[in-house]
């Protein structure tokens, strides 16, 4: 029964398509010369059948439900709701939604019963409804298409304007789920920041979100200040990049450039696997590995070593990020066209001083866009750093320190008993939209230097 | 050996640069170049032409070792600059393509101002001592360039921003800045306008008081006009070398003679 709207929709497109095609022959048959080839006739309907009639039933499934429990609230007897709150009101909903769906629990009352069958009942109509709709409408565009075959008629250009048009609302796809996130993100920030005051949100140096969210629940008073937090981000993103920027260009230089073809053809597709290794795993690593490995050599050297160090967290995330910054400096380096390379050698130039003083510069606009994307992704990383950096809060940039970052309190705030109108849960919003704001002005920031360059160099 | 093409070139009162002896080259099994013998001369503008792929670029590129960049070409036989075989391991090819220069078929400025795009050779060879020796370098070359006047006042902007004529002059610029003792040219006018090519072919003329110059070219009639000496090549081979005048009135071989009136290209 779901599935007919569609069925009827695919057979409308086939037939309109044949006997568009069908009647077009026709007419090339008689000996007059068509302006469109007569596919294009067959996909002028096809296409104009398709295009409105899936959007109106995918609009039509979207209301549908928010159609129909208007209604059956509006059937209910007067003076039902009166006096409850929205949060009563949905409950009520939810329940003669489960009676409809055959789950009762206890004896509901009889007005939930009837309104439970009225909601069956206006179900019913609507798929009804739907498949007629759909019925009419197909057939009337692709009468409507028939009609349009005629030698001189433009079918081709109509199919490109409608392709056209489904590729321009592909590309804006991706544009408008970032303004639905946005939107998200705004309106739950914005009620947690009626709870706590925006400054010391942006300002307070106490992060401690684990207030109580039950009666009876025993918890701290709750401080919501973030400092500590970004600077853990970025205490562990600075040591990440100090890794990863350095080892990653020298990488694609010697990939690029000096790397016999034996090695570059080892160690590119090692790299690349390095790249697909899921984050989890290199929490692995930083946990059992890495972190037990530093705290030792700081007890063999006498420092006060954390459990849970930056540095484990951070280095490991470098290394992941490595086969990130080397494969965007190398695409960079190998687009610096060969004649540069050769103007620079036929002065007397060794490989080294090319490099320097002629691939890298041209390529610089690849670079700091990669290396810029990296520290996006630091930012955002979020595997590594919840298993192998700490869950406190501290001001401290000390590398040995156990800090947390934006994404770990992001996580334990939403994991476990969460409530959408405690000031905990809620700060993992505002959280989230801070990361949001910081990766898109660092983002605008690499676009505005590539495009600086790209002014220089071309 | 040495002795002797110094014997033969006294007669002509001009010392031999590059002497080339049975050069073969190859890229993988493919041989592009057979048995190639020439002998090039200072202060002589010598002009390779023949038809494309005939060998005459490559050659050229084997004349600075440019050839080594490619993995796969291989080059065999002798190639002597001043009676000193290029290809001994002794010889370093950055110093060597320091002495013998070059300019492409595309002009190539580096993405720098134009100052630095001249300066960069005698920087990396450290050829000036102080900032005033190299704004003098800098103003010579490009004083031997003929794009002083036009560049003067814009040293500082990018050599990219120049147009394809004074591009090409500024990669002259650039590479005679090196003081190098020859001067190779790979097609330089192919990307040029009539006028551009005229200015580039002037100062190639005076270029040849001091350099030998080494210029491929698919005119000939610009071969014609620039050189003293011309090499003809033909699918790998050198079919014919001699004075310029004599190849194009009275060329000795039937194929010099089909491809220069125009039979064969």
């Amino acid at each position: 029964m779901g599935m007919l709207p569609f069925a009827i929709l695919l057979v409308a497109a086939i037939v309109g398509y044949m006997i568009n095609l069908q009647s077009a022959r026709a007419i090339r048959a008689g000996g007059t010369r068509l302006h469109s080839l007569s596919g294009f006739h067959g996909m002028f309907s096809a296409l104009l059948v398709i295009v409105p009639v899936l959007t109106f039933v995918l609009l039509w499934l979207g209301f549908e439900t928010a159609v129909i429990e208007r209604l059956m609230f509006a059937s209910l007897p007067s003076g039902t709701l009166d006096g409850l709150g929205s949060g009563e009101v949905q409950l009520i909903g939810a329940e003669i939604r489960s009676i409809a769906g055959g789950r009762v629990f206890g004896t509901p009352e009889d007005w939930k019963l009837a309104a439970a069958e009225r909601l069956l009942a206006y179900e019913a109509w609507s798929d009804w409804l739907l498949i007629a709709a759909v019925a009419a409408l197909s057939v009337a565009l692709m009468l409507f298409a028939r009609s349009r075959v005629a030698p001189e008629y433009r079918a081709r250009q109509q199919v490109e304007k409608i392709t056209t048009g489904l590729m321009i609302f592909c590309a804006t796809v991706a544009i408008f789920t970032t303004i639905g996130i946005v939107f998200a993100l705004t309106y739950e920030t914005f009620k947690f920041f009626q709870m706590v005051s925006i400054t010391e949100f942006l300002f307070g140096t106490s992060w401690e979100p684990q207030i109580p969210i039950r009666e009876d629940q025993i918890a701290a008073e709750g401080a919501f200040g973030a400092v500590p937090v970004f600077l853990g981000t970025i205490v562990i993103a600075t040591i990440a990049l100090t890794v990863a920027v350095p080892v990653g260009l020298l990488t694609a230089i010697y990939l690029n450039e000096f790397a016999p073809q034996a090695v570059r053809s080892v160690v590119k597709p090692i790299l690349e696997i390095l790249a697909g290794v899921p984050t989890v795993v290199y929490g692995f690593f930083a946990i059992l590995v890495v972190a037990p490995a530093i705290r030792e050599l700081g007890v063999t050297l006498g420092l006060d070593v954390a459990s849970n160090t930056a540095l484990a967290a951070g280095g490991v995330m470098g290394v992941m990020l490595i086969p990130f910054i080397s494969s965007f400096a190398d695409d960079a380096l190998s687009a610096v066209p060969q004649s540069l390379r050769d103007g620079a050698l036929a002065l007397g130039a060794t490989r080294g001083e090319m490099m320097m003083n002629v691939l890298f510069p041209a390529a610089i606009p690849g670079i700091v866009g990669g290396v810029l994307l990296a520290v996006s992704r630091a930012i955002g990383e979020t595997m590594i750093v919840v298993m192998a950096a700490g869950l406190i809060a501290r001001m401290t940039i000390n590398p040995l320190d156990s800090v947390t970052a934006v994404t770990v309190q992001i996580v334990t705030l939403l994991i476990g008993d969460t409530s959408f109108d405690s000031p905990k849960t809620l700060a993992a919003f505002a959280l989230g939209m801070m990361l949001f704001i910081a990766t898109l002005v660092i983002n605008v920031f690499a676009l505005r230097i590539v495009r600086k360059y790209r002014e220089i160099y071309d | 050996m040495y002795d002797n093409l110094k014997a033969e070139s006294a007669l002509e009162t001009k010392d031999i640069k590059f002497s080339a002896k049975k050069v073969q080259v190859f890229y993988g099994d493919t041989q592009a170049i057979k048995d190639v013998d020439v002998d090039i001369e200072d202060k002589t503008v010598t002009a390779f032409i023949g038809p494309s792929g005939c060998g005459k670029s490559t050659f050229l590129r084997c004349l600075n070792r440019m050839n080594d960049t490619i993995d796969i070409c291989r080059v065999e036989g002798d190639i002597l600059l001043d009676g000193e075989d290029i290809y001994d391991k002794a010889v370093d090819a950055v110093q060597l393509r320091a002495k013998v220069g070059m300019v492409f078929q595309k002009p190539n400025p580096f993405p720098k101002s134009i100052y630095d795009n001249v300066a960069y050779g005698p920087r990396i060879h450290g050829l000036a001592r102080t900032k005033a020796d190299l704004d003098e370098i800098v103003e010579k070359s490009l004083r031997r360039a003929a794009l002083w006047d036009e560049a003067k006042d814009r040293l500082d902007t990018p050599g990219t921003g120049l147009s394809g004529g004074q591009q090409q002059r500024l990669c002259i610029a650039r590479a005679v800045a090196t003081e190098p003792e020859v001067l190779l040219m790979d097609e330089p006018c192919s990307a040029l306008d009539p006028i551009a090519t005229a200015q580039v072919e002037e100062l190639i003329d005076e270029l040849r008081s001091q350099y030998s110059v080494v210029i491929v070219t698919h005119s000939m009639q610009q071969a014609a006009r620039v050189s003293q000496k011309t090499a003809f090549f033909h699918l790998g081979n050198l079919v014919e070398f001699g004075e310029t005048d004599k190849i194009f009135t009275n060329p000795e071989d039937e194929r010099t003679e089909s491809y220069i009136t125009g039979r064969i290209g």
